[in-house]
């Protein structure tokens, strides 16, 4: 019991840091131009199989990089991916909600259905980091690939941070999604700030793409379910808001290990589906949500 | 400003170019080549359009001769497919049944602008509903008892997504209902000792006779567009079209978005309901891949994109033309291509021509014999 | 006798105080002036009447009964209706058709229920758009837009109009015609309350004038004694000045 306790406060810690670099990269993209991307499970997939390729040589013969040269490399070619798609469709049609949002479910599975021509249905498995490490003081085990995956996620979240609070580049991102007029006024391209804002989220889920299918496995159909996690965590913290994204990718990160561990992975799901209905009819805004104020 | 995002702005900028002048070129050009066949054909079908629109035009919509020609063709290819496409009956049954779908989808995502990933849940309800019945009351269960209690248990799972989620603006309706799915999916499995998992549950077919089993799909289908199209011209269309474009100004008028937001679910559950059962009789059987996963949902949506959201026929074509290219045309090209090709043409539809198709059939038909709106 | 009453209304939005207890009365068949500086809370007031906004506290009376936590459509219902400070016609829709939409009884069985064309011809002549009613909103002067958002108001059939900032943008030419096509409403039976930031242009038309600032009442009364009022005038200055920093 003592075990289970103990593994479920280390798990839960180290998936959520996870769960909340996929939710950030959402809701920024949110945040600055309004638009719900639900391609973003999508790159996460793109972040998975793009490391698989680089790694290993069972699919590009001629291609195999160690991972320290191919971590980084797939960060690049998802934020370019993720970028790409806001430059070339997205941007056409972003001032239409309801075109866009369709457009992006539509990009998903498109992209699912690549992957399965290119990589076909079966899932890889890959290893990150490989290796087990056996707490024993705890009577738990950690495997080491959900260990760097916590490591390099906090890591990567405090680059975020200090990118949008001390370059000017960052702040032109945070002023957008404050007050998209206020950005404008002040000279900043609003534009340039979304195609930027898309380039760094693209490469937040390239690095939670690179870990899910290390712990799990790359498979056509991995986006799904990290897609509706963001949406449900970006609810229940607040739409928009960074800090609240955190804080509710811990939540519902220790709700889905808690369900998991104790009653079983068939209903793990299911409850942070409960938790996401209960805040959306008791605190709509979500934690940290701005009231919108008129006039 | 960086190199990469200049490139990146000149991509972007062509391909608004390219857009314009499709959008400019269609009708003219196209009028001045086929023109000299169609004005004639305009004014012999006249007299027969105006008798129309004098006596259903002001309950379904007024058209010219041209217009009218297209909806008698399709009308009436629909009725004698049996003599001339005995080979395609099966994917023109499916494409009815999907036919039906996309319109339920339609007269409440189409038209509200409330999107729902939640469609495949409901006619799943529908299905589940009618497989067990079936599987656990009585396989000899007639369909008069089995149909109204499918299209029920549809409408109220419908109410329970709608009473909840629709205080909810855009985006997070569009979410609970995606959540209803993933819901709904993981429920077939975890309940599996009554719903056989992803194994799903056998239905008899309707009938071994294909061209029987056609009409059955098929009636039901024209009457459910004869119904959502006369809804949708009528002032409850308007209001429903009016939530989309401005929530705001529908309270101003006095009148109650969240009461026809309701309305336009169980505007919407009800063919939801009869397509679900329809197709669990087709395909005999109802299982999680064939109905609930939310790719279907969005196949739905698909199909209504691509015949022109809020059109209700538009959507009607729509999944004619999705499911012709999914099970006759593109089938050359195998699974995944197939399908990557199918989802390039929905986003080539949402970027360049977001009206639909059809809806650019229509207006183009318009154009030809000199509209005369 | 008082048509509509608010008494004591409070609106806050998280921690900032919009409205303060705020209470002040129409009567039947006038024409009320609700003026004050720009941020001093008028449009506000108009969005807690019409239940845009719940207020904090206070309640708001129509005709004798609360309509304080009445839903917006039942208040336009009741013969109360708002012509708001922006335009938002339906673009996909024509002039004749967004006016139609506010003659819909509130009822998902009515199918053919809107207004006959003459009523609502007869809605756009009172603002001196019918011919425009097949034009599409999009196609119309900055003036006619504005017009069209008082005709969809006429046709609710309204006992009390708020109008909020009804003059602006329109030239001086425009400016006369629309106040006495005010007048005409009051004629027919309407009462008004119209909400400016500008007191001069209002002082022919209203008969009396609750002045706001800061979300409280700051004067009311004759519109000739209001001019006059030192304290209005302060109050004014001090917006001004606090509005150029």
């Amino acid at each position: 019991m003592l075990g289970d306790i103990a593994s479920v406060i280390v798990d839960g810690a180290l998936i959520s840091a996870v769960y909340a670099l996929i939710a950030i990269g959402f809701t920024m993209v949110f945040g600055v131009g309004g638009v719900l991307n639900l391609a973003h499970g999508a790159l996460i997939m793109a972040g998975a199989y793009t490391y698989l390729s680089l790694v290993s040589d069972s699919i590009l013969a001629s291609v195999t990089l160690h991972p320290i040269v191919a971590f980084p490399l797939t960060i690049v070619v998802v934020g370019l991916i993720s970028y790409g798609l806001y430059v070339v469709l997205v941007r056409t049609i972003e001032e239409n909600v309801v075109i866009t949002f369709l457009a992006t479910i539509v990009v998903a599975i498109a992209f699912t259905e690549l992957v399965t021509l290119v990589f076909h249905a079966q899932p890889y498995q890959y290893s990150v980091v490989p290796g087990v490490l056996q707490v024993q003081a705890l009577g738990t085990r950690i495997l080491y690939v959900e260990l760097a995956a916590f490591v390099v996620s906090w890591v990567a979240m405090g680059l975020l941070w200090y990118y949008v609070t001390k370059t000017d580049s960052g702040r032109s991102i945070r002023a957008t999604s404050t007050s998209e007029r206020g950005a404008m006024l002040t000279g900043v391209d609003v534009s340039g700030v979304r195609a930027r804002t898309w380039l760094v989220a693209g490469g937040l889920a390239g690095i939670a793409g690179v870990f899910l299918g290390g712990i799990g496995a790359a498979e056509p159909t991995m986006w799904l379910e990290p897609l509706a996690l963001a949406f449900i965590i970006v609810v229940v913290g607040g739409i928009g808001s960074i800090k609240g994204s955190v804080a509710a990718a811990y939540i519902v990160g220790y709700l889905q290990t808690a369900t998991g561990q104790f009653l079983g992975q068939s209903v793990r799901g299911i409850m942070s589906l409960v938790v996401l209905v209960v805040v959306l009819l008791v605190l709509p805004q979500g934690l940290y949500g701005t009231e919108f104020v008129h006039e | 400003m960086s190199d990469r995002e200049q490139t990146g702005r000149s991509i972007g900028r062509l391909v608004g170019r390219v857009e314009s002048v499709l959008r400019d070129s269609a009708l003219p050009q196209g009028a001045g080549v086929v023109g000299a066949v169609g004005q004639p054909a305009e004014r012999l079908l006249w007299p027969v359009a105006e008798r129309y629109n004098r006596t259903l035009g002001e309950r379904f919509g007024e058209v010219t001769g041209l217009q009218l020609l297209l909806l008698l063709l399709s009308f009436g290819g629909l009725v004698t497919a049996p003599l001339w496409g005995q080979d395609y009956l099966r994917p023109l049954t499916l494409g009815a049944v999907w036919a039906v779908f996309a319109m339920g989808w339609d007269i409440q995502s189409g038209y509200t602008g409330y999107i729902s990933f939640g469609h495949s849940a409901l006619s799943g309800a529908a299905g589940y509903t009618t497989g067990l019945l079936v599987l656990h009351l009585n396989p000899e269960l007639s369909l008069f008892v089995t149909v109204p209690l499918s299209i029920l248990a549809t409408t109220v799972l419908g109410l329970a997504i709608a009473v909840p989620s629709l205080r909810l603006r855009g985006p997070y309706f569009s979410l609970v209902t995606f959540v209803t799915v993933l819901l709904f999916y993981r429920l077939t499995k975890a309940l599996s000792h009554w719903t056989n998992g992803l194994r799903g549950i056998r239905v008899d077919v309707f009938t071994y006779d294909l061209t029987l089993q056609y009409y059955m799909v098929v009636v039901p289908m024209l009457a459910v567009a004869a119904t959502l199209t006369y809804v949708g011209r009528s002032d409850v269309g308007t209001v429903l079209v009016a939530i989309r474009e401005n929530e705001d100004a529908v309270s101003a008028a006095g009148v109650d978005p969240t009461k026809f937001k309701l309305w336009s679910f169980v505007l919407s559950a009800v063919p939801m309901g009869i397509g679900g059962v329809l197709l669990a009789h087709v395909n005999a059987g109802v299982d999680p891949q064939t109905f609930v996963i939310v790719d279907n949902s969005i196949q739905m949506i698909a199909m209504a994109v691509i015949g022109g959201m809020s059109s209700i026929l538009g959507p009607l074509g729509g999944a004619f033309l999705f499911v012709g290219l999914r099970d006759v045309f593109l089938v050359g090209l195998g699974e995944e291509l197939r399908w990557l090709a199918l989802w390039l043409l929905v986003l080539l539809v949402l970027v360049f021509a977001r009206d639909g198709l059809f809806r650019l059939l229509w207006r183009a038909l318009g154009a030809l014999g000199g509209d005369r709106r | 006798m008082t048509l509509l009453s608010v008494d004591g209304l409070a609106k806050q939005f998280g921690g900032l105080v919009a409205v303060d207890d705020l209470s002040f009365g129409v009567e039947s068949g006038e024409i009320l002036g609700l003026i004050g500086p720009n941020g001093s809370g008028k449009t506000t007031v108009f969005n807690c009447i019409m239940s845009i906004y719940a207020v904090t506290s206070g309640t708001v009376r129509f005709g004798g009964t609360d309509i304080t936590d009445d839903k917006t459509h039942q208040i336009v219902n009741r013969g109360l209706s708002r012509v708001s400070q922006e335009s938002n016609p339906i673009g996909s829709m024509t002039v004749r058709e967004n006016i139609e939409l506010f003659t819909f009884p509130n009822s998902v069985r009515s199918f053919d229920g809107g207004a006959s064309d003459e009523a609502i011809a007869s809605y756009a002549a009172r603002v001196d758009i019918e011919d425009a009613l097949d034009d599409d909103p999009g196609s119309l002067p900055h003036a006619d837009v504005r017009r069209l958002e008082i005709a969809k108001a006429l046709a609710t059939e309204p006992d009390l109009l708020l109008l909020d900032e009804p003059f602006a943008g329109l030239n001086q030419t425009e400016v006369r015609q629309l106040s006495e096509q005010f007048e005409s409403f009051r004629e027919q039976g309407i009462t008004m309350v119209v909400v400016d930031h500008n007191m001069r242009g209002l002082m022919d038309l209203v008969d009396r004038v609750v002045v706001l600032h800061n979300g409280q009442k700051l004067a009311a009364g004759d519109p000739a004694d209001i001019v006059g009022d030192e304290r209005v005038q302060d109050a004014y200055l001090a917006g001004e000045v606090s509005a150029v920093q």
